[in-house]
């Protein structure tokens, strides 16, 4: 009665599914034991216990005993608290964390302040290339940390646009805008960078809102504040909540922007961090640093993931009653029309605020940086060897390194992400018992703590896990993309993850009614899905690897530089035109980058 | 055609028994309905029987051949869930023949079989469509053809006419009732619906509490009523719960809508009062009969039933939130009814029924 090949082929599907899962938490879990447990333990080891070297020979007794030294300090050195206690009570580190939040906190705030009503803008009015606009907007959160920099450096540096213009204007020789060493030209940077996900994360935030809510609010006669108190708030605070922490971590882990803003005075605990390590050799003190920071990340993480969850259960189920409307003056209604101007400047301002240092830096490029040399000296230059002593490397081979990176960073990135949603998206495990599933909940748990890890701290446990092997040695460049995939994972398996969670279980088990087997579900109906989020996922990818510079730079040596190392190295020499023409290329690539996503599908800036 | 058992099956969510202990049986080629209220573990039961849900306790049978173990893909059981949830990236020719590619049958067989389908379940010139451009009672058929292109051993409706319009239900309920005769599919469809169950279904099947309460043909269910919640589930009208019972002198039942003298003794066991409309008399005066019932009422909505009978629904003098239902013919009406001025309605409640 019951086809034979049918059977077997079910019991085949089912084999395999269940050797698949096993096969995914094995490599992802070697792949996270190898290149993030064992070289966090690693740092576990110099917080926590008196060893001062770093040269111990490389080999399986070595990571076992790493492991183990995590939990039990077995491998001869003593268990201290010294360096816990030290570097705690240290009065420079307190003030370090105090700046690092304080910035983090205010950052947050501007950001809040300008991002939520442009987030409305967005959302409540549709305009001819509305998307490609915010994707634009978008553009400087993927950007190259070391390019923004370059950018505020070309517009609001001493001799920059806005310095001369203002100069120019009142005669007046001391710069309205100070960015070097003071605390608002780091705020001013970060606000850049990361106002688009405020912007973005608040447009579905109010979009969410029911409308007919606020609509029955007014016909019981409720003011507007009482309406904004309490119909519009509840239902968008998740959203804005979760927003508000995900610039927290960013900015609270900013790198590249305060180690050159920032000089001596300012420092961030990731800035810290690296120059206890990088220039002071203090490992021990630099791995506690790192661990504190940990741990607060972590914390910061879950709040987020705790308010994150809250908007996707917020979402479900509700449909989208939210409609935008055209921009439009009324005739006779004088305030609509100003406050409808006034809207307009706004987003006019944040857009020349936003494509002002982008804009600067291509035009920057093409500005001869001494009499007689040409327009495109920096161009040019790509393909000359002057500046290899400086840079290791020509600047072509380091725009090939960068690629080369990046594509790798990519591939690896995908292989992994598609795997880790696999799992975390195992229908067979997880809907026939209407619960979550083991491999499920222990993959969503391991993969917190790499997203709360820092890129400086990836790269520490790197270096102090592997600086004695010959691949590190020989070839570091292995350990730069393995940090890029640690980076991107959670991106790209967010993206990927978003786009999984549109497919409609009840198709799925349809599907296999009607005899479908695994294979046929996931290419037939799983696939055409989230392709579109695995390439969004892809690019993403891509973009983050291509101007990564706080791991790069830690881990870097020799030739293996990349197009951001070459632009920090450049930046010290005062001439800005090479350094702008390498940071244009990556400004194009990233364009480019994003022109591709908005093709297929949608940014998510979330982790 | 096949025979569908479900045995003894038990279903826990968060800690609370949905399904306990659940015998269920459809025959061969027949349409059994499952009635009953939301979240009552209907749709977990569908599930179950199809394989996607595997249930904490009990078996699945189809001809006696246990399938409990055997995985959704192998089963043929053709499962139309409440939302038809056709895939929305294939046309609506892949959509049914997703299911027959599966098995990797021929490319003729493949489009002799959609032929057949598409011809029964008249859906012929929607084939080149994508779901986004189906109305919902389209959506249905499609998704009905594509469970039934496999020739399921067993077909499964959820709800099926839960997002379909007024209009449209009647006309697809009678279609989907074709499709099962003709092809003598046995059939277990879900619904809280007691109409649909009265327009089309072989036998019905009761639940609550987890489990099946009564089965059998819904005039027979309906008459025959085990308690009061069945008859409220199948949606009969003048249906009342028992307050309390008084056993001096003369047995009374007290309900909400008025005090039921009995004649004798009766079981502890019932639960509720039925007054069909058919016993009620309405009058313009009042009644003293002792061994009438006789409640005073105003016209609160009249429907038209029949070409000479209206249907009344009354509101009660004394107590405004209940309402009863009366028939009564178009001249009695005329002769009776002042819309603005009280009535009387009148039955002998010997012709109660006892739920």
């Amino acid at each position: 009665m019951f086809s034979t090949t049918l059977k077997r082929r079910a019991k085949v599907d089912s084999i395999l599914n269940r050797s698949i899962i096993i096969l995914v938490i094995l490599a992802f879990g070697s792949f996270l034991i190898l290149f993030f447990y064992a070289p966090l333990s690693k740092i576990f080891q110099f917080a926590f216990s008196d060893v001062n070297y770093y040269n111990a020979p490389l080999n399986a007794q070595y990571f076992s005993q790493s492991i183990i030294s995590l939990i039990f300090f077995s491998d001869g050195n003593q268990l201290t608290f010294s360096f816990i206690i030290e570097t705690i009570t240290d009065p420079l580190n307190i003030s370090f964390l105090l700046f690092t939040s304080s910035q983090a906190i205010l950052s947050m705030l501007i950001c809040l302040i300008l991002g939520i009503p442009a987030g409305y803008f967005f959302a409540k009015y549709k305009f001819r290339g509305k998307k490609l606009l915010l994707n634009l907007m978008t553009i400087p959160f993927v950007l190259p940390a070391i390019v923004v920099l370059l950018g505020f450096i070309v517009t609001y540096g001493e001799s920059g646009w806005v310095n001369s213009i203002w100069t120019g204007l009142t005669g007046i020789d001391s710069p309205i805008i100070e960015i070097f060493g003071t605390f608002e030209g780091i705020l001013i940077a970060h606000v850049f960078y990361n106002l688009s996900v405020i912007i973005r994360m608040s447009i579905p935030a109010w979009k969410s809102v029911d409308t007919e809510q606020i609509d029955v609010a007014k016909s019981l006669g409720a003011s507007n504040w009482l309406i904004l108190r309490k119909i519009i708030f509840p239902q968008i605070v998740n959203y804005i909540v979760s927003a508000a922490l995900l610039v927290f971590i960013y900015t609270f882990n900013s790198f590249a922007i305060v180690l050159y803003l920032g000089e001596i005075k300012f420092q961030t605990l990731e800035v810290r961090i690296y120059k206890l390590m990088k220039a002071s050799l203090d490992f021990n003190g630099g791995a506690t640093l790192a661990l504190i920071q940990l741990i607060l990340n972590t914390i910061i993480i879950i709040l987020y993931l705790f308010f994150e969850s809250r908007t996707r259960q917020m979402a479900e189920g509700k449909e989208s009653i939210f409609t935008s409307e055209k921009i439009s003056f009324s005739k006779n209604n004088w305030k609509k029309n100003i406050i409808m101007s006034l809207f307009i400047l706004f987003i006019l301002i944040l857009m020349i605020f936003t494509f002002s240092p982008i804009v600067a830096i291509v035009l920057e490029s093409f500005q001869p940086y001494a009499d007689g040399i040409s327009h495109f000296w920096g161009y040019q230059q790509l393909f000359s060897n002057e500046y290899m002593p400086l840079l290791g490397n020509s600047p072509l081979r380091l725009l090939l390194n960068t690629l080369l990176f990046a594509s790798l960073t990519t591939v690896l990135t995908l292989i992994l992400s598609v795997l880790l949603v696999f799992v975390l998206r195992n229908r067979y495990q997880s809907l026939k018992k209407y619960k979550v599933s083991f491999s499920e909940n222990f993959v969503s748990y391991i993969i917190i703590l790499p997203m709360a890890t820092s890129s400086i701290t990836l790269a520490i446990g790197m270096f102090l896990m592997f600086n004695n092997s010959v691949i590190y040695l020989e070839y570091v460049w292995v350990f730069i993309v393995l940090t890029h995939v640690l980076i991107c994972i959670p991106f790209a398996s967010r993206s990927i993850l978003s786009a999984y969670n549109r497919i409609d279980v009840e198709m799925l088990n349809v599907a296999s009614t009607l005899g479908a087997s695994r294979f046929r579900i996931f290419t037939k109906i799983e696939l055409p899905f989230i392709y579109r989020g695995i390439i969004v996922g892809g690019i993403f990818a891509f973009a983050i690897s291509l101007g990564e510079f706080a791991a790069t730079n830690f881990l870097v040596r020799g030739e293996y530089g990349t197009l951001s190392i070459g632009i920090s190295k450049l930046i010290e020499t005062q001439t800005l035109q090479l350094p702008a023409t390498m940071a244009s290329i990556l400004v194009i690539i990233t364009v480019i980058c994003f022109l591709v996503i908005q093709k297929f599908g949608d940014i998510e800036l979330k982790v | 055609m096949a025979k569908l058992s479900m045995k003894k099956i038990s279903m826990k969510y968060e800690k609370k028994l949905i399904l306990e202990d659940l015998d269920l049986e459809v025959k061969h080629g027949e349409l059994l309905v499952l009635l009953g209220e939301s979240g009552c573990g209907k749709t977990t039961l569908l599930k179950i029987v199809a394989g996607i849900i595997q249930p904490d306790k009990g078996k699945i049978y189809v001809d006696d051949i246990e399938i409990s173990n055997l995985s959704p893909q192998v089963r043929q059981i053709g499962y139309v869930p409440q939302a038809q949830v056709l895939f929305p990236h294939m046309k609506v020719t892949q959509n049914i023949a997703f299911g027959l590619e599966a098995r990797k049958l021929t490319k003729e067989t493949i489009e002799e079989k959609i032929n057949w389908i598409v011809d029964l379940v008249e859906i012929s010139d929607l084939l080149d469509r994508y779901p986004r451009e189906l109305s919902g009672g389209q959506k249905q058929r499609v998704a009905l053809a594509r469970a039934m292109a496999i020739e399921p051993h067993i077909l499964l409706l959820d709800e099926p006419l839960s997002s379909i319009d007024a209009i449209g239900r009647e006309a697809l309920a009678l279609t989907i009732r074709r499709i099962q005769k003709e092809t003598s599919t046995t059939t277990l469809y879900v619904t809280h619906n007691g109409d649909e169950a009265r327009l089309i279904s072989d036998r019905v099947a009761v639940i609550y509490d987890g489990k099946i309460q009564q089965v059998g043909k819904v005039l027979d269910v309906e008459q025959h009523p085990r308690n009061y919640l069945i008859s409220k589930i199948l949606g009969s009208p003048n249906i009342w719960p028992i307050l309390y019972t008084k056993k001096k002198e003369k047995t009374k039942l007290f309900t909400s809508i008025c005090d039921i003298p009995i004649q004798g003794e009766i079981s502890s066991k019932i639960t509720g009062i039925k007054i069909p409309p058919s016993i009620i008399s309405i009058s313009k005066d009042r009644i003293e009969d002792p061994n009438l019932v006789a409640l005073e009422c105003y016209v609160k909505t009249v429907i038209e039933k029949s070409e000479d009978e209206y249907r009344l629904i009354l509101d009660l003098k004394d107590n405004p939130s209940e309402y009863i239902k009366v028939d009564c013919s178009k001249s009695d009406y005329e002769e009776n009814i002042n819309q603005n001025k009280e009535i009387t309605i009148y039955f002998n409640p010997s012709e109660v029924i006892l739920l």
